[in-house]
Parts: structure tokens; sequence; C-alpha cells
């Protein structure tokens, strides 16, 4: 198997958590950390259900709805007991830890050997042979691109201006007799469901639950979304929701280049210089101008 | 434009690096001896992972595979986040070692992940629960091509060290990360044991680094001695731990060497350079064709360890006597800082 399948893989996964961030980083303009504890809630829903047997593709929209129940109550903390947003990301993100380890049973629940999206004879059956080594692959990307054309589909609905507009000027929204606090939970509900639909694929992949998958979840879907919006930027074909998928690919390029070329104890600072040099590359120009001027 | 030429340049330069180092599969071999690459993947950077993989290392050695000889080694360290323990296993496959070896469960279990299907074997170190992690299945035969050692603690051993240390003892503590499965796993058999020898454990979960201290202080207050685990957490704040157990005289029994040298006053417990040797020897079965890692049971460490330090007792005031000093595999007089 090739690295960049391996690269692929993760980019494409941590992609769809990385356009849950997207949502309520750039367009609802909402710091939410209740992702690092989303992420692994659809992962331990994911391991119980495929633990009891259940059909592996169910675990993708309950995964989904578990993780907007998740958004819900970081909204409602938020509009509704007027707690700052990032105190009720903080919040939600503290009370998910305990609800994953109830939810899971244990802190490490391992899935080999079951069946999973990726693993069962129907999958078997269309991947065989020399294919097989691209299944995950390819099975990844389907729901990655997927989840991405539902996203750009729904920003296209009424629903989905109000939400950029939420974003961009609350006032306006409240002009036209909705309810911005509405507007905002519905937000973090689709954001948050993502991630945690992010987080059911990553169980599956990885063959195991384990806690502490989420700690720093929140970062790389940040990283994912300015690599990809700032790198990208010019590019006006290409939908920030391509983007930002193609930016978590890039983060996880650079932690593949980092882990390939330096020993291991400076992994995280050359995966954060490579990260720098993107973001320098990708800065806009106007504010230099601005500053000579 | 200057900037996109930049990023065309940064990216192709990734790309061309990425590709020259997949290609390059050791050209060694020079000797007509068989030439093998192994690739370890450790979890986390912690003192008994690292004697695990010096051990490791060592075992391997002994068996007659030398790293710059017959043998290539490939180390890399996940820094405690999973996925990026997938993605070095990956690499490993993708660059086609003859064998894998991962260093604590989170990294057995994404190495046997990515190998399962490559048909690479898997050795594993530092995994106290096999059976729990799903790499052995329940009479110990390996689940696949995956074997290694389990750092399963000596329990009842280490209560009959307490009892014998400390008679007037009643209630012994145990500070735990919730989040810890060998942890959890090990407590049930402390709680399991305990009555046999009249104590009664007390736990204090946590789930990170801060909270130590408070409970610690909460702890120490129950309880007549401490007693660790090899929870990840909590022996990297061993130091804040001794600290306030000394404060108030209370002894903390450690779990392996490493600590005893810390202030632990005795442990009844693993040398992980020694667990390490035992796999290395495994491994060097696999490699050389011996034995199918898919035949071989796990295993776990022949026999435990006494670990005492002279210097924490003393200052605790706690009597140690010739006998089981003569008993002690390593008797330390100093705590070491």
């Amino acid at each position: 198997m090739s690295i960049w399948i391996s690269i692929l893989e993760q980019g494409l996964i941590y992609g769809i958590l990385a356009l849950g961030v997207y949502i309520t980083y750039k367009i609802l303009d909402f710091p939410d950390l209740t992702v690092d504890g989303s992420f692994p809630l659809g992962a331990a829903v994911t391991a119980t259900m495929i633990v009891k047997g259940v059909n592996p593709y169910l675990t993708i929209p309950v995964s989904f709805l578990v993780g907007a129940l998740a958004g819900v109550c970081t909204g409602l903390i938020h509009v509704k007991c007027k707690v700052r947003d990032l105190l009720s990301g903080i919040i939600m993100m503290t009370a998910l830890w305990t609800i994953n380890l109830r939810l899971a049973g244990t802190a490490n629940v391992p899935i080999f050997g079951e069946k999973s999206i990726f693993d069962n004879e129907t999958m078997d059956g269309i991947f065989s042979g020399n294919f097989a080594q691209y299944k995950v692959l390819i099975i990844v990307f389907v729901i990655a691109v997927i989840s991405k054309i539902l996203l750009d589909l729904y920003m296209k609905t009424k629903s989905g201006f109000l939400l950029r507009a939420v974003g961009d000027n609350e006032n306006l929204v409240t002009s036209l007799a909705k309810d911005q606090g509405n507007v905002k939970i519905l937000g973090l509900a689709i954001a948050n469901g993502l991630v945690a639909l992010a987080g059911c694929i990553f169980c599956q992949e990885q063959r195991v639950f384990e806690i502490s998958s989420g700690t720093g979840a929140i970062v790389i879907g940040l990283a994912s979304v300015i690599i990809g919006t700032s790198l990208f930027r010019n590019l006006t074909f290409l939908k920030a929701t391509t983007a930002v998928l193609i930016g978590s690919v890039i983060y996880k390029a650079c932690v593949a280049a980092a882990l390939k070329f330096c020993e291991p104890q400076d992994m995280k600072l050359i995966t954060a210089v490579l990260f720098l040099i993107i973001l320098i590359i990708g800065m806009e120009r106007k504010k230099k101008v601005k500053k000579n001027a | 434009m200057k900037r996109k030429i930049a990023a065309v340049l940064l990216s192709t330069m990734m790309v061309i690096g990425m590709t020259a180092g997949c290609g390059s599969k050791e050209e060694g071999g020079t000797s007509g001896e068989e030439q093998y690459t192994i690739g370890i993947s450790q979890f986390a950077e912690h003192g008994s992972l690292d004697n695990c993989r010096e051990g490791f290392i060592q075992g391997l050695k002994e068996e007659g595979l030398e790293e710059g000889k017959n043998l290539k080694i490939e180390y890399k360290n996940a820094a405690a986040d999973q996925s990026t323990a997938k993605q070095i296993t990956d690499s490993f496959v993708s660059n086609k070692a003859d064998l894998i070896c991962g260093i604590a469960t989170p990294a057995a279990q994404a190495a046997y992940n990515s190998a399962m299907n490559a048909g690479i074997p898997v050795i594993y170190t530092a995994v106290t629960d096999p059976k729990l992690a799903k790499l052995a299945k329940d009479d110990g035969t390996p689940v696949g091509e995956v074997t290694g050692t389990s750092d399963e603690l000596p329990i009842k051993e280490q209560l009959e060290l307490i009892r014998r240390m400390l008679p007037d003892a009643k209630k012994v503590g145990i500070l735990y990360t919730t989040s810890e499965v060998n942890s959890i796993s090990a407590i049930e058999t402390y709680e399991e044991l305990a009555g046999d020898y009249n104590l009664e454990i007390v736990t204090k979960g946590i789930s990170q680094t801060a909270d130590i201290s408070l409970a610690t202080d909460e702890l120490l207050g129950e309880v007549d001695c401490l007693t660790n685990l090899t929870d990840n957490t909590v022996v990297n704040s061993l130091a804040t731990i001794l600290n306030k157990a000394n404060e108030k005289k209370i002894p903390v029994f450690g779990s392996e060497i490493e600590q005893v040298k810390l202030g632990c006053i005795a442990a009844e417990g693993l040398d992980y350079i020694e667990l390490g040797k035992q796999t290395g020897k495994m491994a060097a079965q696999v490699l050389k064709g011996e034995k199918k890692a898919s035949e071989m049971k796990y295993e776990t460490i022949s026999e435990p360890g006494l670990y005492i330090n002279t210097k924490a007792a003393e200052n605790l005031g706690v009597a140690v006597d010739e006998a089981l000093k003569g008993e002690a595999v390593e008797v330390f007089a100093e705590i070491s800082k």
C-alpha cells in the first residue's frame, strides 16, 4: 500500500470533520470546541453499535444524528442560557468525555473482525484482487464527496442563506423576522453532525474506538479549514467546501512529511513549521501593501 | 504570482521527497546474509516504553540480528496521537517492512490494523491485556499474524509485599486515569485479591494531569499507603504524588523499577528492558522463519522482580528486614532526581 493512499484516506476522513468546523468557524463565526467531544462521540456510538452487531451502514445516519444532538446542546447552552460561545463549547466538550466513556463502556473498544462499512461481503465482492487496496480510500472518498455536495446544496436553500447571514450580520436576520438563535443552533447541529460522522468513519477505518482520539481534533479541523481557504482563495472555480477537503489532505501530508524526514521528537515542530509556511504562502497580499503605504 | 510558484515548488518538493522515500527499500545486503527491515511504532514518549524499545533491540541482537549489520530499524513515535500511529504503521507497510513492532496498546492495534491485509507480522509489547485489546483470543492464541508480550502487573505478589512491609495497613489507595483500559482491568484484579490479604482498595479516578494534585490530596487523607499501576498519566506525575505523600508520611509502592529509583519504597514489578528483550527474541524467531506469529501465544514476563529503595523507606520510618533485602533483585540506597 502506498503512503499516498494512507494520506488521502486520513485527509478525507478529517476533511469531513473540517467541513463541520468550516460551518462554525467560517460561516457562523462561532469558535466551537464541542468538536473535541463530538468526534469521539461519533466513534463511541459506532463502536457500540458494531459490537452489538447492528448493520454497519446504520452507524452513519445514527452518528450524524447523535452528533447533531450534541451541537444542539451547545447551541442551547449558548443561546438560551446566554453562556459565551467559547465557554459553551468547552462545557459540552467536557461533558461529552464522560458521555463517550459511558456509551462505549471502556476507553478502548477494538472492532477487529467485526463487520464495518469497509469490511462486509458486499464491499469485499465489489473490491477484489488488485483493487482491494483502494477499497477504504474509495469508500471514504464517496462519503466525503456526498457530504460536501449535500452541504453545498443545503447552503443554497433559504435556511442555508439564513445561516450565512447570521455569521455576517445578525441584525439582518432579525429584520427578516427570523430568530437568529434558532439559526445558530441549527448551524451547530449540522456542524457537529458532520464531525461525529467523521468520527464514525474514523473508528471503522482504525478498527478501534479510543477515547483520546478526539483530543486536538479541533486543531486539525481549524488547520485544515485555514490551509484550504487561504491557499485556494484565488481559485474562484473551487468551492470553499472543496478547498477545505483539500486543506485537510494537505495537513495530513504535512504530518506524513514530518514523520518521514525528522526525528520522532521533532515531529510536532516540523508539522507546525510546514503549516506556517503554507499559511504564509496563502496570505493575502493586500495587508502588505497597506503597511507600505 | 510568486506565491503560487512557491506553493507549487513546495508541493513538488513534498511529492518528490515522499516518492523517493517510498522507493528507497534497502539496497543493502551485500553480504550473502539475509537483510531484515523492521519498523518500530511507539505510542508516546515515556520512560517505560523507551525501555521496552531498548530491550527489544537488545533482544534481537542477542539472537544475532544486529542493527547496521543484518537489520535495518526504522523507529517512529506517534506523540500520543492515534491517527498518527496509523499513518506510521501504514508507511511501514508501504515500505514493505519484514516485521512491525507496536509499543503500547494503541500503537499495537494500529500496527495490526495496517498490517493485517498485507501479511506482515506484528509483534507488540507493553500491552497489558491483549485479550481485551482484541489482539488475542480468549485462550491466549493470536487473532492473526500478531503476538507479543503483555506487561500485566504481578498484583498478587505486590499485595503480599505490602502486607509484609506494612503489617498494620488497612487501606491501599490507587490513583488511576478513567480513560486507561489497562488501569481499570488492573484495579479489578486488585479488588478481587485484596480481601485475601485483609486489605481494602480505595480508588480515585482522574481524567487528566491537571486533576492529579487534588485527587492525591483527597486520597492521601483516606489511606495507609498508595500503590501505583502502570497508568501513563499518573506515572508521568509521580514526582507530584511522591512529594505530597512524603509530607504526610504515607508510603508509595511502585509498579516497576524506574518508579522505585524515583522514590517509591518498593515494587514487585516489571523490568521493561527485560520485557522488551523477551519480545525481541520472539520477533527474531518470526523473522528467521522458525515460527509464525500466529503460532505463538502472547507471553507475560517470566518472573517479577522485587525492587526496594532503602532511602525512601528510611525517610518514612518503614523497616526493611534483611530477608526481604536478600530477595530483592536490586536495592537502591538513593533517590534519583
